[in-house]
């Protein structure tokens, strides 16, 4: 409890302390307004665009379409990460693939994703899914391909079958590294949901970012940067807290 | 078992047979025997010891008899089955790590447990009176990690016992525990022991634990390693570690001179 006083605090003292330099810049005219606004003129541009209504409705939808890619791809990601480092046929099949698709970052994908599915959601959904399964999968495979051997002796000679050892030593043992895969996955859907809102969308934070540009309102782009490092952050810090509790053991 | 219906004795079991049981792999191009051809019988509930240097090939019999390890040539069998591969009837207690540390204590003897099937509130009644068994009432919802190294193998000790083998394999379980938490732990093993009549085969470094322990010591030569001595060890029972004697001695220096030999 006091440990997240203390992070709490800590996030004030930084926050605060590029707060007040930034301000102080802005007001002593070393920064160009037309460039780097003030503090003071993005929060102005964010109230402006919460009484627009474009504000909440921005973030709903991009709340969404991360949520949805997410929950997509973790699933695929841990149920194909199981299999391909437990089966190995599947695995032989399978790991020469994901060294190829690793080094497609999403944002490539994204014209090919609108070809696909449309300017509508489903081409969204699809590029984090993509990012975030890729994450989660090699994570996962990872994790699971790396089971101290003692592990899998101790159940099999206290009786357990195929499916208890899968259930009861398996995914637990791998639980770590794909809790971390999903870690990694959050953030990454943040990245590719900017990818996907960059092109062809007409609705989130990533589009309004972008249509800001049109009307050169770098007060509005900078709202939208600072959303997202907000969301981001505390998304994080929701993830790290939960997955301390779900794995446990590995504080101890 | 059903008690109920008549039925002829049962033999004893924990009858462990090994004839020219022989491990050989493959390893970077290179043949690689990790057990040279050895035969051993274990007699039903008895306890027997194996020592010898490092690398003489003694973890690799357990392994195998622990059916972990395939042999390459000969045989070995328990209970008249040939070992093809891990089985609830052949225990095994590891040095160390070999607990789950997502489980609690209570939850690890449960696991141990799972294969007779017991309604879960019968379960954990049975898991709480094997810790019980070890001294560790009152540690049963704790972590692992939370426990300390001889506590952890007190939970391994139970949790192995829980699947009730017929043979129990022991390789250097003890080994990471400091001096006193040692002794401590081979004075409950005694008692267990004692109680059951498990068929043992404990793997140690430590002559005064074989000495103390075992009915039989066996002596292994550097690798490839062969037994090069079976010493029977006929002091009374119950022991203690507190037993020391002229026997004892020469026993122990006796060891002592073929462990030096056998480098």
């Amino acid at each position: 409890m006091n440990h997240s006083i203390a992070r709490v605090a800590q996030l004030g003292v930084s926050l605060g302390l590029v707060l007040v330099l930034w301000s102080a810049a802005s007001l002593a005219g070393w920064l160009n307004p037309d460039f780097v606004p003030a503090p003071g003129t993005i929060l102005h541009a964010a109230l402006e665009q919460y009484q627009e209504g474009v504000l909440m409705a921005d973030l709903a939808i991009s709340l969404k379409r991360s949520a949805v890619g997410f929950a997509l791809g973790a699933v695929l990601g841990v149920v194909l990460g199981l299999l391909t480092a437990r089966l190995r046929p599947v695995g032989y099949t399978l790991h020469p693939l994901l060294n190829i698709l690793r080094p497609i970052p999403a944002i490539a994908l994204a014209p090919l994703a609108i070809v696909w599915f449309g300017i509508g959601e489903p081409s969204k959904y699809f590029l984090i899914t993509y990012t975030v399964f890729l994450a989660v999968w090699l994570n996962t495979d990872h994790g699971a391909s790396q089971i101290a051997p003692t592990y899998i002796r101790a159940s099999r000679s206290l009786g357990a079958g195929t499916w208890r050892e899968f259930f009861e030593v398996v995914v637990p043992a791998a639980a770590p590294h794909i809790v971390s895969g999903l870690r990694l996955g959050a953030a990454l859907a943040f990245l590719s949901l900017v990818a996907a809102e960059l092109t062809g969308a007409s609705s989130g934070i990533g589009y309004r970012i972008q249509e800001s540009r049109q009307f050169f309102r770098t007060d509005r782009m900078f709202v939208g940067l600072i959303e997202l490092g907000l969301l981001g952050g505390l998304l994080d810090f929701v993830f790290v807290q939960i997955s301390r509790r779900l794995v446990h053991w590995e504080q101890s | 078992m059903n008690t109920a219906t008549v039925s002829p004795p049962a033999p004893a079991r924990g009858d462990v047979q090994g004839h020219d049981a022989e491990v050989r792999f493959r390893q970077r191009g290179r043949d690689i025997q990790a057990l040279a051809p050895v035969s051993l019988a274990l007699a039903p509930g008895s306890f027997t010891s194996v020592i010898g240097p490092s690398g003489c090939g003694k973890s690799t019999l357990l392994n195998a008899i622990a059916g972990f390890t395939p042999l390459s040539s000969g045989s070995l069998q328990v209970d008249g089955a040939i070992v093809s591969g891990p089985s609830p009837r052949v225990g095994v207690m590891f040095q160390q790590y070999a607990l789950f540390p997502w489980f609690t204590a209570a939850g690890n003897v449960e696991f141990a447990l799972k294969r007779f099937g017991l309604p879960r509130a019968e379960r954990r009644t049975a898991a709480l009176q094997a810790l019980d068994e070890v001294g560790l009432s009152g540690k049963a919802d704790h972590h692992p990690g939370q426990l300390s190294g001889g506590m952890r193998q007190r939970v391994a000790l139970a949790r192995t016992l829980a699947a009730r083998p017929d043979v129990l394999l022991m390789d250097e379980p003890f080994g990471a525990l400091d001096a006193q938490t040692r002794l401590a732990m081979q004075e409950l093993l005694l008692r267990i022991w004692e109680a059951r009549r498990t068929t043992v085969l404990f793997i140690t470094h430590d002559i005064d634990e074989a000495l103390l322990l075992s009915d039989r010591v066996l002596v292994m030569s550097a690798a490839p390693g062969r037994f090069i001595d079976d010493l029977a060890i006929d002091s009374p029972r119950p022991r203690s570690v507190e037993q020391i004697d002229a026997t004892y001695i020469a026993r122990r220096n006796h060891l002592l001179r073929l462990l030096r030999d056998a480098h």
